[in-house]
């Protein structure tokens, strides 16, 4: 069914359908597909995606039976299962959460650049189902740990979460993906960093091959504070992680950091934009693929430094292995500078695991397998001993312990 | 900082645009526009045979349905494909002159104004020169020495007379007409260039050398040159470009083919130096080129060399295509923008051969309100065994209100492919600055100082006579936005 079809019949099913306003501006996005028709030629960031799964789709959405958990074991930590993108209502001293609002449709998704551009998130837009909203409230050091559980088989979710941390507040978000249904999530994160607030975010995706994952994260921080995402895609299905960051006040930093483990036929699409607003910001990207079969992935990199963001330091490294003769990779890191006093630099490198290297530990006694293992372990080493949660930690090394034991 | 270099900054702050000049010849031109009486007009005056001006009406007819090209990072109005004369000769020149004494000599006195006095450069720098003037080829000095090694070079419009076999072989052959816009739009309406042909085994002794200038006014100057190097041989050939000054903008698209066979090397090394405009943006020259090179054997090599300091709109990506086993690419570039001037150029080096090998090098410097993109990329097919590429693009920043761009495309293949990118982007560093100004430079000679050093990697890439020639360019380019 094509996606003007999957509107009108689903309408009454679709949040905020009552809403003149944003009735409105979900027109203009069909009209948008309409006449653009995802167009691969001149859209890159459509590049190696299997379109067909997303034109063509059946909309089918289950308000889940039980209602999600949030339990406080410690102080300052909760745990939260959210069941098709649905969370229930919470509130204490120190956080709220809450359904979205039709004022937060708003929020990043009404944009010109983004209307046109990224059409995943139109659709997230135009057919937006579930999601809530976390506020932390000033000065409180929160723990939240988020597992993203969907419930049928079939299901369409596109889900929009709006997180919010207040002035002086600091909040460690994990969240996981762990789906082994058919299924496919659409997933759109806008995050406002106040005043000297902080954002840990660690993403760990390990979904099983029928499960398609798009997530889209936006964040913009204010003034001294602090975004840093981690993500980790062990998934064994189509996974998009395209993350728009706004530096818009002085000495704002944000942090982002992906890994991805591809093998078979896996595709793996990646993308940040950073755009420094405001003068003393500091940006660092670091992208790391190991890809082996007839795995692809993408990762555009875009720093844009306006002319007042003076001062500005801003970094991209993206690394890549290729394992196998079929898989391949295709890298785009741009700069756009207008501002005379920066630093900016960006790395790039594609090739096959060191051949001296192998060679080296081979002469010692190893075999090929053993040493092209250690030497994958080893080109991602610095990022994995940069995490300081241990539990988290333990759990990604026995992720790719498992990725391991499938590379010859 | 050399007195040499400051007294050429004092002499050119004084002439502003020294090559400003409009040359008072009679012109012969078509209607204005593009149609197929204009292709037929041009085939008709330079006389040629019935399969060329078939070739062309094929490339107008692909180039009315192609678009042209929008992603590059220029901001300027649509081109009047209407508005401009596809042809302009100067009057008498239906019969071309045996030698240099039969041309105008206002022409002549043309070329001494820029620096190349024809019988001079003869003997002095042992450089061959095929100067075109507007559309058509002056004068082809050395031409007998060259012929005595069976090296051809000369004009295209003489090449399609007496070489029609290797034109119908290779031309188009890199850059089909179809391949975008402007290349279709050049395969229709190209009046003059060079054509080279070195034989196999032979290393051509000189640099051959070539300077194209634009005059009459509302002229779009669509050169066509194709270089064809057979097995085993070697050649460096010059380009270098001037425009007079003139309010309206002017559209130069040319397109530059390079082919090399097994073993051979082919060097091309290009100044341009258009007109950019004044310094409210007004008025320059749209400077569109293709320019692609072939390694089609084993062990071939091509290497691009560029000095970018003109135009007002720069849209130019010599590329090579690595088809040949063991090929080589090379990159340098040095792109230099100021005032209101755009620049979006770089490479694409597409490897598809094993163990192909390319390297790039780019120095971006952007002063005044002007933008400097770099754009390049790099492929690696599936069966590039073993290829291997690195790249480095600097960009330099003077002011803040230009802007400086890197866009690289890394698409990657093949697993035993290693591809290295690096860029950085900064302003000049303020200790280097005082070291300079400590020993008693003044800030804008310790800015050219600094800006050459940021070069030298690539201005060491040209050719002895063009280095020296860049080096001034280079300095005269900062002038006046430093400080």
């Amino acid at each position: 069914m094509n996606i003007q079809d999957n509107y009108l019949k689903n309408k009454k099913n679709i949040f905020f359908s009552e809403n003149k306003d944003i009735q409105a501006h979900r027109e203009k996005l069909i009209n948008i597909f309409e006449n653009d028709r995802f167009d691969k030629k001149n859209n890159e960031s459509l590049k190696n995606i299997n379109l067909k799964n997303f034109i063509d789709f059946n909309y089918k959405y289950q308000i889940p039976e039980e209602t999600s958990v949030i339990n406080t074991n410690q102080e300052n930590s909760y745990s939260i299962v959210s069941l098709n993108g649905q969370c229930s209502s919470f509130k204490d001293d120190k956080i709220e959460i809450t359904k979205i609002l039709d004022e937060d449709y708003n929020d990043f998704s009404k944009n010109d650049i983004i209307e046109n551009n990224d059409h995943f998130v139109n659709l997230n837009s135009l057919f937006l189902n579930s999601g809530f909203k976390i506020v932390i409230k000033k000065n409180n050091n929160i723990k939240i740990k988020i597992l993203n559980i969907i419930t049928d088989d079939d299901l369409t979710i596109f889900q929009k979460n709006n997180y919010i941390c207040e002035e002086g507040s600091s909040l460690n978000l994990i969240e996981e993906y762990q789906n082994k249904n058919k299924s496919t999530s659409n997933i759109l994160n806008v995050i406002k960093l106040e005043k000297n607030s902080q954002l840990n975010h660690f993403l760990i995706q390990d979904n099983s091959p029928n499960h398609n994952l798009m997530i889209t994260t936006h964040s913009s921080c204010k003034k001294d504070s602090t975004y840093t995402q981690k993500v980790y895609n062990f998934s064994e299905g189509y996974v998009r992680n395209f993350h728009y960051s706004e530096l818009i006040e002085a000495n704002s930093e944000v942090d982002l950091q992906g890994i991805f483990f591809l093998k078979d036929n896996n595709t793996s699409n990646n993308k940040t934009f950073v755009k420094h607003l405001a003068e003393d910001c500091k940006s660092n990207q670091v992208y790391k693929g190991i890809l082996n079969d007839r795995s692809k992935a993408t990762y555009f990199s875009n720093t844009y430094v306006d002319q007042v963001a003076q001062k500005t330091e801003g970094y991209q490294l993206s690394k890549g292995i290729l394992l196998s003769d079929n898989a391949s990779y295709f890298s785009k890191p741009e700069l756009k500078i207008y501002a005379d006093d920066v630093k900016c630099s960006h790395g790039s490198t594609i090739g096959p695991i060191d051949e001296n290297a192998i060679f080296y530990l081979r002469s010692r006694g190893m075999s090929k397998t053993a040493a092209t293992k250690i030497l994958i372990s080893s080109f991602i080493n610095e990022e994995l001993s940069s995490i300081d949660n241990e539990q988290m930690s333990e759990i990604i090394q026995k992720k790719l312990v498992r990725y391991l034991s499938k590379v010859k | 900082m050399n007195s040499e270099t400051l007294d050429t900054l004092d002499n050119y702050s004084k002439n502003k645009y020294k090559y400003g000049f409009v040359t008072d010849i009679d012109n012969e031109k078509p209607k204005k526009g593009l149609n197929e009486d204009t292709i037929k007009f041009i085939s008709l005056k330079k006389n040629e045979p019935e399969w060329m001006l078939d070739w062309r009406l094929k490339a107008f007819s692909k180039w009315k349905k192609i678009k042209a090209p929008k992603w590059a990072n220029l901001n300027f109005p649509e081109i009047d494909y209407q508005d401009i004369y596809y042809y302009s000769a100067p009057k008498g020149f239906d019969k071309k002159p045996k030698d240099l004494s039969e041309v105008d000599p206002k022409l002549i006195e043309t070329y001494n104004k820029l620096g190349i006095p024809l019988e001079e450069q003869k003997v002095l720098a042992g450089v061959a020169v095929d100067v075109v003037f507007d559309s058509v080829s002056v004068a082809t000095t050395y031409k007998g020495e060259l012929e005595k090694l069976g090296i051809i070079f000369c004009s295209i419009g003489e090449a399609i007379q007496k070489y029609p076999d290797l034109i119908k072989k290779y031309l188009g052959s890199v850059i089909p007409a179809g391949d975008h816009s402007f290349s279709a739009l050049n395969s229709a309406v190209f009046t003059d260039g060079s054509f080279v042909y070195i034989p196999e085994g032979v290393k051509c002794p000189m640099e051959l050398s070539t300077y194209f200038r634009i005059n009459a006014e509302n002229t779009g100057q669509f050169e066509r040159t194709l270089i064809i190097a057979d097995k085993g041989s070697y050649v460096s050939y010059l380009e270098g470009c001037t425009a007079p000054k003139r309010d309206d903008n002017q559209l130069h698209a040319a397109n530059v083919e390079l082919i090399a066979l097994e073993d051979a090397e082919i060097k091309y090394s290009t100044v341009q130096n258009w007109y950019p405009g004044d310094e409210d943006g007004k008025g320059g020259i749209y400077n569109f080129v293709t320019k692609r090179g072939l390694c089609a054997g084993k062990n071939s090599k091509i290497s691009w060399t560029q000095v970018e300091t003109g135009s007002a709109i720069t849209w130019k990506y010599p590329s090579c295509i690595l088809k040949g086993d063991n090929s080589i690419g090379e990159f340098y570039s040095v792109a230099i923008t100021n005032n209101f001037q755009q620049a979006d150029t770089g490479t694409k080096m597409t490897h598809i051969g094993k163990n192909t090998k390319s390297k790039i090098i780019s120095k971006g410097i952007s002063l005044g309100k002007s933008q400097n993109t770099y754009r390049g990329e790099v492929s690696f097919l599936r069966k590039a065994d073993k290829a291997r590429n690195y790249t480095q693009c600097d960009s330099l920043l003077v002011g803040n209100k230009c802007g400086a761009h890197t866009v690289p495309y890394i698409d990657s293949k093949n697993n035993t492919a290693v591809i290295e990118h690096e860029a950085s982007t900064s302003k000049i560093n303020e200790d280097q600055l005082y070291y300079c100004r400590q020993r008693g430079l003044s800030h804008e000679e310790a800015v050219s100082l600094i800006v050459n050093g940021f070069c030298k990697q690539v201005l060491q890439e040209l050719p002895m006579e063009f280095a020296v020639e860049a080096q001034k360019l280079v300095s005269i380019s900062l002038e006046g936005s430093v400080g």
